[in-house]
Order: structure tokens, then sequence, then C-alpha cells
């Protein structure tokens, strides 16, 4: 199983890259810049992995990949146009994702932070916010580039409140898998496994490296 | 209070009771009183989203109250003041007016919104120490104000969204008024969440001391364990 999601992830990342060569070669320059951002961005786990030992679920990779990777297909097959509800779908997917990076960020605070304590429910409740609050300030940073610009980001009233009612619900998917997770794996175990722990020393010490210089 | 029968103690009494004291709880009270009234006018016209802020906000405007048997421990009054705004500018009529009228209006009423979405936010990371296991500090508190406001403006867009639809009214507007809100929001609760930083290090320590449940996430002798 996590071979085959490694695998799938590394098609995708090779068609993003031929999208990205496809449309340079072609002067279609429209979705070269997000392909290549996108790529940069699929690259960041392993470049986490090498430097900090930090060791993301293969689950939450494939995820990261597959939710930039529908999103420039999308763009550069006109299925953003076309199909009904590809909007929704990448919105839903990005969302999920980043309650799982809240997840993981918020559960890293509550475990080094001595004055913090969140319990398992509060933890659900506050991932669900926060998904939400970013959806609003994505829609946010898609009207003001609209009204900047002039480009048509946003279609209608309907499509950005959809978009935000898919954020919210994937929010609250998350949190509640986030929750179940907890009920039967304690915190340190899930942090440990990721490297967490490891990862912070090694930020330590390069913050320290660089108050020496 | 107490002191019935003896004249000059009595006066001093009186004398006594007038003080900011009284009179910010009477403020706080008041303006819990039109929140009460403003939740009960929404109720009758089945305003569901109001009522639940309505209920929300009076919940944790009274909780502290209850819990210390103290009516002088009533929330300071600009908070309550703030929980009350949205909700009076929401029900009056005159409001609606100018929001036709007055190009600015509609924006102010985001904004007051968003500052006492901020309150209701803020009250919950100091009432969840109080009442619960949950501790947090300052700055993840402020982070949650910030956060706390965005969403639920976000959960309550989408709700009247579902309201617009179902019953065929026009709460949201255009995707600009939809998007403005949100926008004087995201200013509204960042700015609150400053505020709200500043203000329990401003607060007069005789304040401070009176309303000391404000404070709970200002102590940092709180250890895990």
């Amino acid at each position: 199983m996590e071979e085959r999601l490694k695998l799938l992830s590394r098609a995708m990342q090779a068609v993003l890259l031929a999208i990205a060569l496809a449309g340079f070669l072609t002067d279609n320059l429209t979705w070269v810049p997000a392909a290549v951002v996108s790529l940069i961005i699929t690259e960041i786990p392993s470049i986490l992995r090498r430097d900090l030992k930090l060791v993301l679920p293969v689950e939450l990779n494939f995820w990261i990949v597959l939710a930039l990777f529908l999103h420039v297909f999308g763009g550069i097959s006109g299925f953003y146009d076309n199909v009904p509800g590809w909007d929704h779908v990448t919105h839903a997917l990005s969302s999920s994702l980043i309650a799982a990076l809240g997840f993981i960020l918020v559960l890293s605070v509550d475990q080094y932070v001595k004055a913090i304590y969140l319990p398992r429910r509060f933890l659900g409740v506050f991932i669900a916010m926060f998904t939400m609050a970013m959806g609003v300030l994505w829609e946010l940073m898609e009207f003001s580039i609209d009204t900047w610009t002039g480009s048509h980001m946003q279609y209608s009233l309907d499509d950005s409140m959809l978009d935000l009612f898919f954020d919210g619900m994937a929010g609250i998917a998350v949190a509640m898998v986030g929750a179940h997770y907890l009920s039967h794996t304690t915190r340190d175990e899930f942090l440990e496994n990721m490297g967490v722990d490891k990862a912070k020393e090694k930020i330590v010490q390069i913050v320290e490296k660089r108050k020496d210089k | 209070m107490d002191s019935a029968g003896h004249e000059p103690t009595r006066r001093k009494g009186i004398r006594g009771l007038l003080t900011a004291r009284v009179l910010e709880a009477e403020l706080s009270w008041i303006s819990s009183l039109v929140l009460f009234f403003s939740t009960v006018y929404a109720a009758l016209n089945f305003d569901i989203l109001w009522v639940a802020f309505g209920i929300t906000a009076l919940s944790l405007s009274v909780l502290p109250v209850v819990a210390t048997k103290d009516p002088f421990k009533a929330l300071p009054w600009e908070m309550t003041l703030l929980l009350a705004a949205p909700i009076l500018l929401h029900i009056s009529a005159g409001s609606e007016r100018l929001n036709e009228n007055v190009a600015w209006w509609r924006s102010l009423t985001s904004l007051a919104f968003a500052f006492s979405l901020a309150t209701i936010g803020f009250l919950l990371t100091v009432e969840l120490q109080i009442f619960t296991s949950i501790r947090m500090n300052r700055p993840f508190a402020i982070f949650f104000v910030v956060m706390f406001t965005l969403a639920v403006a976000g959960f309550w867009g989408i709700g009247e969204f579902i309201g617009d639809k179902v019953w065929g009214t026009d709460y949201l507007g255009s995707n600009y008024d939809v998007m403005m809100n949100f926008m004087w929001t995201t200013v509204g609760g960042i700015a609150m969440g400053i505020v709200y930083y500043l203000y329990l290090k401003a607060t007069p320590k005789r304040r401070r001391e009176r309303l000391s449940f404000m404070h709970m996430w200002e102590e940092a002798s709180w250890k895990k364990g």
C-alpha cells in the first residue's frame, strides 16, 4: 500500500513536470507558474526529511501531491470550467490538507509548550474552526486578486459560498478523524512516529548556530 | 446594605454604593438586558442564527456571575456593550434603512459583528480555563480569538447562504457584499486580538482584582501535570 502511494505520488509529480515543460515549450504560460510552484511544494516533505528528520505519514504526502495535482491538472485541462463541482473537489481536498497540517501543528504546540493543554474534543473543534478561518482567508485572497488583476477566480456568490461549505465539511471531517485517531493513539506516539521531537531538536540546534554567528 | 438603622453608616454605605464598581456592574447588566430582549425578539422572528448568537453571548456573560454568585462579577461593561451592539443593529429597522442608503453602514455593522465575535472568542478563552481543563497561554489565546472570529464569520455566511436558499431571503447580498463583510471581519478580528492583548495589561490594578477571572490566561504560574 505504502509503496503504491509513493509510486502514484511520483507519477503525479512527473505529470506536473510534463505540464510545466509542455506549457513552456508551446508558449502556454498560464499554468506554468502553478505547476512549478506545486512541484516545489511537493518536494518540501522530502526536504523536511533530509534536513530535519521529520517524517510525514505517507498518506499525508500522497494527499499533498494529489491536491496540487488535481488543481493544476484541472486548470490545464479546462476541468475547472467544464466539469461541474471540480472547484469544490479541489477545495475540499486542499482544506482537508490544511486541516491535517493544522492538526499536526497544534498537537506539537500542545506537546511542547508547557503552559498549553488542549483536550481531545477541543482539538477537534479547534481544527474545524482553523480550517474554516483559512477558507475565509482563501476566499478573501481570491477576491482581492480578482479585484486587482481583473481575473476570474470567483465565479459567483453561490460558488464562493459552496467553496466555503466544502472547506467547512472537510475541516469537520478531518477534525473527527483526528479526534478518533487520538482516542486510540497517544500524542507521544503520534508525534514520535513522525520524528517531531528530533525535528524540534534540529531546529533548536539551527537557531543556536545562527545565534553563535 | 447591611447596616440598616445606623444613619451615618448608612449614608456612608449609599455613597459607597455609588462607586465606579456599581456603575460598571449596572452598565453591564443593562447591556445584558438589551442582549436578552434582542434575543427574545430574534426568537419571535425565527431568526435562528441570531438566536444562537444571543444565547451564546448571554450564557458567556452570565456564567461568571452564576459561578461566583456575585452580581458584581458581571463582565466589564465595555464587553457586554460590544456583545449587544450587533444584534441591536440587526433588529433595528433604522439600521436596515441606513444599510440601503448609507454606503459605509454595512461595513460598520460588519465591523460591529466582528468585534462581538472576537469578544465571544476572548470570553471563551477565559471561561474555558475557569470551567474546563483547557489551558492556553497569551499568544495562543490571541491566535484563538482571531481564528475564532474568522471561522464563525465563515460558518455564519454558510448559514445565511442556506437560509437564503431555503426561505428565498436575501441576507447575503452580492458576492462583493459578502467579501467586503469578510474583509471587515478580518480587520476587526485582528484589531480586537491586539486590543485584548493590550487590554489585560492596561487594566488598572484595582479593577483587575475585582474582575480577577478576566486574567486567567495571564497567569504564567500554571504548569501542566
